[in-house]
Formats: C-alpha cells, structure tokens, sequence
C-alpha cells in the first residue's frame, strides 16, 4: 500500500519513526504516552502492549487510511480525533445495552451459552459478565440506561421463590392458586405473614449481596485491553415496584458500604435519573432513594444526577416506557434522539467524535496576539466553518469504514442483538445500514479560552462575552443539525469529555503562540463551554451560566461544582445544590468535593499533609485522592493522571469555603 | 467594626449553604483557639457600609443560599454595631435566616434582657454557644468546635423560657 499522507525522504526516516514509537514505549520515556488515559496503568506490561498496538495504529491510520485534509488539520493543531487507534479497523464507540433482552432470552458469549437467571443473585452477576462480553465489541463505555426496570423481574423471581420455601417452612399452606407471586402482593401480606416476611427478608439480603458482587465484580475484571476495567455505568431511579426500589436502594447501600477496605469504588459509575413526580419531592415514590442517593454522593462522589425534565430530554419521554427515559454514559455521552424512530436508549450509541480547537482559531482572529485591535469575528466563523467541515469529513469517513465491517467483527454486539438488530445479521453480513441509529458527533474544548483570545474577558467575566461565546455553540449546534438533515444522518453536538485532550492542545497551542495570559498560561484549556476551573465564581452563578449550553450539546454534556469541606455532614446544602441545578435544566450534574483516604488508618474524608485520624504523614504514608476526570473517576489522581489534568486538578476553585 | 473573613458560600458554617461574616475582636481568649489573630478588634477590613451593601447585595442575589452565618472573633463584643448590620440587612434583603457563634452561653445572653447581647441573639434565628474548651476538641463535630457548644433553636428557646436545640432540616441515614 502506498503512503496517502506523508512524504518521507527515505524508507529508513519512516523506519526510524516507527521505530521510536516502540522504544518510547518500552523505556516509559513518555509518561504523558502513557497516562493519556486515567483508567490505563500504561507502565504496566499489558499497558505497555496495548500502547504497542495503540501507537501503531494510530500512526498507520494517519499515514495510509485518513483523507488529508484531515490529517492536516491534525498536525495543525485545529482538529483532534478521538481513539484513532481505532480508526483503520472501524470499531464504534459506545453503547447503551438492552439488560432486559439479554437476560429475558439468555445469551451466548461466544463461548458458550447462557441462561436466563432465575434469581436476582445470579442476574446480577450475569449484569457483570454481559458488561464483560460487550466491552471489547467497542472502544469506549458500555452502560445500562435503566438497571433498576431490568432488574426488577429477578427480585421477583427470587421473592417467589424464598415465598415457596417459606409455605412450606410456616406450613402456611395455600388452599387456592396464588397467581403471580411478587413484592406488591399486599394480600399475600395478610393471608401468610410469616412467609411473607421471611420471603422479603431473604430477597432483601440476597438483592443487597448480589449488589456487593456487582460492584466488586466491575472493579475487579481488568478484562478491557491493556489491564483495563471495563468503562461501565449504571442508571436508574425512577422504577416504582417494590422490586425495581430494592435494587436501587441495594446498589446505594453496596456503594456507601465500598470495597473491601471500606474504599470508595470506581466503577461503576453510577447516574441517579431524576424524575419530578417520581423522586424530586416528599410524597412521591422515589423521593426516600433520591435522598440516599444524594448520601451516596455525598460520600462518593457518585450518583451522578441526570435530569429527565430538562426540556432536551423531556421531549423524548414516554412515562410507559423507561427506555425512553434520558440516561448517560458516564462521561456525558447522549444518545437519545434518533432521526430514524429509534427515540430510546438501548440498542445503540456512539460512533465517533471529533473534537475541534476553539482556541486556535481564537488566538488567530482574536485581540491576544496583538495583531488587532478588536476580533475578526467574521474570520473566526469562516475558520470555524472550514473545520467543521473537515471534522465532520473525518466522521463519515470512519463512518464508512465502520459501516463496511462485519457483523463478526463486533461479534457478541451483533450477534446477541446488543446493537439493535445485529441478532439478525450472519457473521459475514455488514453491519452497514444498522449504525446509521448511533451518532456522529462534533465536539469543541475550550471555549473561554477561545473568549479570552478573541476579546480579552471569557463568558463567566462578562455577559456581553456570554453572549457572543453562546453564539457560538448555538453555531455549532445549527451546522449540526443542518448536515443531519442534508445527510441524513445523527449529527450531534458535543462538549468533549477532554482528557487525554486537555493539554495536548495547549502544549502545541503555546510552542507556535508563547504563554498568553488567561489562553495558554496554564497546562490546560478549559473543558467544553465550563467556566474555568480557577475562576472564582458561586455556585449558583456557575449553574445558570452553564445551564444554557446543555440544552445545545444534545451529544452530552456535564456541569459541576466543586465543594471544600466535608459534604457529608450538610445535606442540606448538597440537596439544595442538586436540585437547584436540576430547576435551571442542567441535563447532567454532579458535586465534586475532595476524598482522600490514608493507607495507615483506612480513615476516609478530607486529609491534609498529616492525617487527622492516625496522625500519618503524606511523606510517610500514601494518602490516595480520589478525584473525578472526565465524568468517570480514577484511582489516586496523583499517580493516575497526566499532568494536564493534575494541573487542572490542582487550579479547581472551590465554589464554597 | 472590622471583619476579617467573609465566605460568600460555605457549608461548613451551618444548615445549607450560607454566607459566612467573621466579625474581629474577641476577650474570650480560649484556650487552643484556631485563629487568636481575631481577637485583636483591630483585625482584618473595616466593616463599611459599602462593604456591608456589597454582600448584602451577595446574599440577596444568590438563591442557593440558606442564610447567613456570623462567627468572629466573637460578634456579641460588638453587638450594637452587628445589630445595626443584621437590621440593615433584613430591612434591604427580606427574611434572612441567620446562625450565630459566641463563647458566650445562651444562659449569660439572656440574664439582661435591656442588653444589647440579648438584642443581638433576638435577631437572630440559630446560636452556636460556649466558649471552645480544648479538651472537649471534637473534629467530627457538626458546625461546632468542643462538645459542650450547643446548636440553639432562638425563637424555640425564648418561647420555652429554657434552651432548646436546633434540629436539622434534612438527615443522612448514616
């Protein structure tokens, strides 16, 4: 094959290139190389192996596969492409998955068969064992839109059963057909109380240690390439049986109790889905788990809440059916709509994405380099026209490619329906036309650098910048609706979960511009359309400023703020907070605050140089400090994190004393 | 008056989030005090009425806030004058429900009731009382610093003719 992309002078300048690829690898001469991803232990031996491949690919991709003005565009520093790695061999993105299917009709991992569950028990397991089976069919996260409805069958399977056990137990014998034995069944209640309350006793403590092996199941199976745990996550909240309640209110318990050691768990990322009606207030069904879930997350980051009545995703909701119900990726990704009838979650997700750098083309047209008196704004939007173009080559292109892959290629994806419709394609069938349900999505980083740039003030310092950085978006969210309906296609707007992307742009940004004060001073650029980290603004200013946007970013979005001090013992203020940000349509929303915990004594909390329990210090002792990246969080950020997002870590204002 | 510090969203300072004013000038002089800096009444920015309007302006724009918490130094050293801010701040703002921390105890506050002490605690909704006793130190304490300070309900306690605690709003099972 010959060289699509790149002329070099000799075989032995491009044998030289590829060459260090695997050197740089092998040495850890490039730590940033290999903490691009928070999740990927990249100094490890299956880290390391994965690299090889990873680099490999996404230089093969750069130089024989992508269409040029795009690569351009790359090595220009204006455009990013998200998990190139996986460009040339068309694998997708992510993806919601169908757990009531799955678990209705059995499933074969490819392996062998399995099936259906017959208690909450083994159902929770087989949660971990499909998350398991599906990971590796995609690149980035599997996730369940509505745990607690697909689950709920098998708590009643098991309350069935232990109602059986107990007639016999009691000798509380049934002198009629009983019909369809389950929690809600108050008359059973009346008829065989003892059984009853030892049926739900027993469901209950099974349901709770089913959640405890979920839980520990996903932190455990390093079974995604390089050691990796599978990106998981996990929605529910608003399913109302009794049955649907002890799931949720089990995994909130699992969760606070943590690990082994009492620490707080990874994976999987959990996303509370706030429903008024159902969970937002006293008196409505759910309002007792809302709470603990805002416990929950007082203690551990998580649940995340997502916000069902938010207008973007009210539209799409079918009270009768949960799958219609707005739920995330944990790190942000929305797939709701579906131009082709798909209005639901399950059964697809995303493709791709490609991030543009609003910075750069600020810096160019902008008043920061000096070069101008006011901003080119007509010349940022030709510019800004010009990559999105470009971007969204990139994305059908892939597109394409994707699309011409073979249903055995994604094999347990496909062939078990997980994809929906992939069940009725034969191995060597393309998965063509069934992607077109999944979206293609723009993104964009750093838009109040892009402010600051283009007029010297970002959008949190002004509200006529305000204005002119939500025009913007607002752009960016018409191009993509216009190319959907010219193409045909689910084009949606991002704002990029930038991780290994946060400093990657800045460095270059300030080898070609120097350090420009307030654009490319720090180690890194702002994610999406937040408010910088460092900028000291109150909550509730941040929340309204932000709200705005989530209702363009119809591909995700994610708002936060970060608390200093013990959140667990205010609930009032993490209640108000939360649901503050909920009434001004936040779509997905979630409090940072510190949690540290000190290897000596296990004690967990806020912890200084020396811990307030043992007296340990940091020198002494490792104090691990868990932070959020990106949606997801990762171990100790200290060790975890390339040193943009430690940076960024390190700068985060904390929006209350 | 002088101020020295001002959280204009905190939630370690009481129920909620809430604005925290920490008024200069102390004689309690406890023993293991965190900040013996704010004793000296001579501490920190003078308490102008621009700077007053400034976070009277704060408090009335943000609708996270729950209130208002005053801590010093001690505030009821400086009673009237925080009487006269707290009447200023009602008067521009609309109800405020407003914590406040003293060394003094609720007993020694109501003794006089002609007194500006008993004025300032009438004003205000939630006392946090007692002087901080360094043995009683309690870090996993809720809003407070020692074991013997109490979370006082004002209106309640008045009522009742005897101290009553405060109760909180909301609850974490564990």
């Amino acid at each position: 094959m010959a060289l699509k992309n790149y002329a070099y002078n000799n075989e032995e300048q491009m044998l030289g290139e590829i060459m260090k690829l695997g050197e740089d690898i092998i040495d850890s001469r490039d730590l940033e190389l290999l903490r691009e991803n928070a999740n990927l232990n990249g100094e490890s031996f299956s880290g390391k192996m994965s690299k090889f491949g990873s680099e490999y690919a996404k230089w093969y991709a750069k130089h024989f596969i992508m269409p040029q003005p795009v690569v351009s565009a790359i090595d220009d520093n204006y455009v990013y492409v998200h998990d190139l790695d996986q460009y040339a061999i068309g694998t997708t993105n992510c993806i919601f998955i169908p757990f009531d299917k799955l678990l209705r009709e059995g499933f074969n991992t490819g392996n062998g068969s399995v099936r259906p569950p017959n208690s909450i028990m083994t159902a929770m397991a087989l949660v971990a064992i499909i998350f398991q089976s599906q990971q590796n069919s995609q690149y980035g996260g599997v996730s369940s839109n509505k745990l607690d409805h697909d689950l709920a069958p098998y708590v009643a399977k098991s309350f069935a059963k232990y109602f059986r056990k107990g007639l016999d137990y009691f000798e509380e014998h049934p002198q009629t057909d009983l019909g369809d034995i389950s929690m809600s069944r108050t008359d059973l209640k009346e008829r065989y109380p003892k059984t009853f309350r030892y049926a739900l006793k027993e469901t209950e403590i099974e349901t709770l240690q089913g959640a405890e092996s979920l839980i520990h199941n996903l932190n455990t199976m390093s079974s995604r390439a390089g050691g990796q745990i599978p990106f998981t996550s996990i929605n529910y909240g608003t399913c109302t049986s009794p049955e649907g309640q002890l799931v949720i209110d089990s995994l909130l318990t699992a969760t606070m109790r943590g690990l082994g050691s009492g620490e707080t768990p990874i994976f999987p990322i959990q996303i509370f889905k706030c429903k008024q009606g159902i969970n937002q207030a006293p008196g409505e069904p759910n309002y007792h788990l809302f709470l603990k879930a805002a416990e929950c997350s007082a203690r551990r980051l998580y649940p995340n809440f997502a916000n069902l009545d938010a207008p973007l995703n009210l539209q799409y909701y079918n009270p009768a059916d949960p799958d219609t119900e707005f739920a995330t990726m944990g790190c942000r990704t929305r797939v709701l709509s579906d131009r082709f009838g798909r209005n639901h979650l399950s059964g697809k997700g995303n493709l791709s994405f490609n991030t543009l750098n609003l910075v750069k083309l600020g810096l160019e047209h902008g008043i920061a380099l000096g070069r101008r008196k006011t901003a080119d704004e007509k010349g940022f939007y030709r510019a800004l026209s010009h990559y999105l173009e470009i971007a969204l080559e990139g994305l059908l292109h892939r597109f394409r490619i994707q699309a011409a892959q073979k249903a055995k290629a994604s094999d347990f994806m496909m062939r078990e329906g997980v994809w929906e419709g992939g069940e009725q394609l034969g191995p060597e069938d393309k998965v063509g036309d069934l992607l077109k349900h999944g979206s293609l999505s723009i993104g964009f980083i750093g838009l109040a650098e892009c402010m600051k740039a283009m007029y010297g003030k970002h959008h949190g310092e002004d509200s006529a910048i305000y204005d002119k950085a939500f025009a913007v978006i607002a752009h960016l969210r018409e191009y993509c609706d216009r190319k959907s309906e010219e193409l045909n296609l689910n084009i949606t707007l991002f704002a990029t979960p930038a991780e290994g992307l946060s400093g990657k742009f800045t460095k270059r940004d300030r080898v070609t511009y120097g350090s420009i004060e307030g654009v490319t001073d720090r180690e890194y650029y702002t994610n999406s359309f937040h408010i910088p980290v460092y900028y000291p603004i109150t909550a509730a200013r941040k929340i309204q400023l932000e709200a705005r946007f989530h209702d363009l970013c119809n591909a995700g979005a994610i708002s936060y703020i970060e608390l200093n001090g013990n959140a667990r013992s205010n609930p009032a203020a993490f209640l108000n907070i939360v649901q503050y940000a909920l009434s001004q349509q936040v779509s997905y929303f979630s409090i940072n605050h510190p949690i540290d915990r000190c290897s000596a004594c296990g004690h967990e909390g806020i912890i200084g140089a020396t811990c307030p329990s043992c007296g340990a210090h940091e020198k002494d002792v490792h104090i691990r400090r868990l932070r959020r990246v990106t949606g997801y969080l990762t171990g100790d950020f200290q060790t975890r994190f390339n040193s943009a997002k430690q940076a960024e870590v390190r700068d985060r204002v904390k929006h209350t004393q | 008056m002088n101020i020295c510090g001002y959280y204009p969203e905190s939630i370690n300072e009481g129920e909620g989030l809430r604005a925290a004013i920490f008024i200069s000038g102390c004689r309690h002089r406890c023993k293991g005090c965190f900040s013996p800096a704010t004793w000296n009444f001579n501490y920190g920015e003078p308490f102008t009425l621009q700077r007053q309007d400034e976070i009277i302006a704060d408090i009335a724009a943000n609708p996270l806030l729950s209130g208002l918490s005053i801590l010093g130094g001690d505030p009821f050293f400086s009673a009237p004058e925080v009487s006269a801010f707290v009447d200023r701040l009602l008067d521009k703002a609309g109800p405020v429900s407003i914590w406040i921390y003293t060394g003094y105890t609720y007993e020694e506050l109501i003794r006089d009731t002609a007194s500006p002490e008993f004025e300032l605690m009438r004003r205000c909704n939630v006392l946090v009382d007692g002087r901080f006793e360094e043995a009683l130190r309690d870090p996993s304490l809720r809003y407070c610093g020692s074991s013997n300070q109490r979370i006082i309900d004002i209106d309640t306690s008045l009522a009742a003719g005897k101290p009553v605690l405060w109760t909180e709003k909301y609850s974490f099972h564990s």
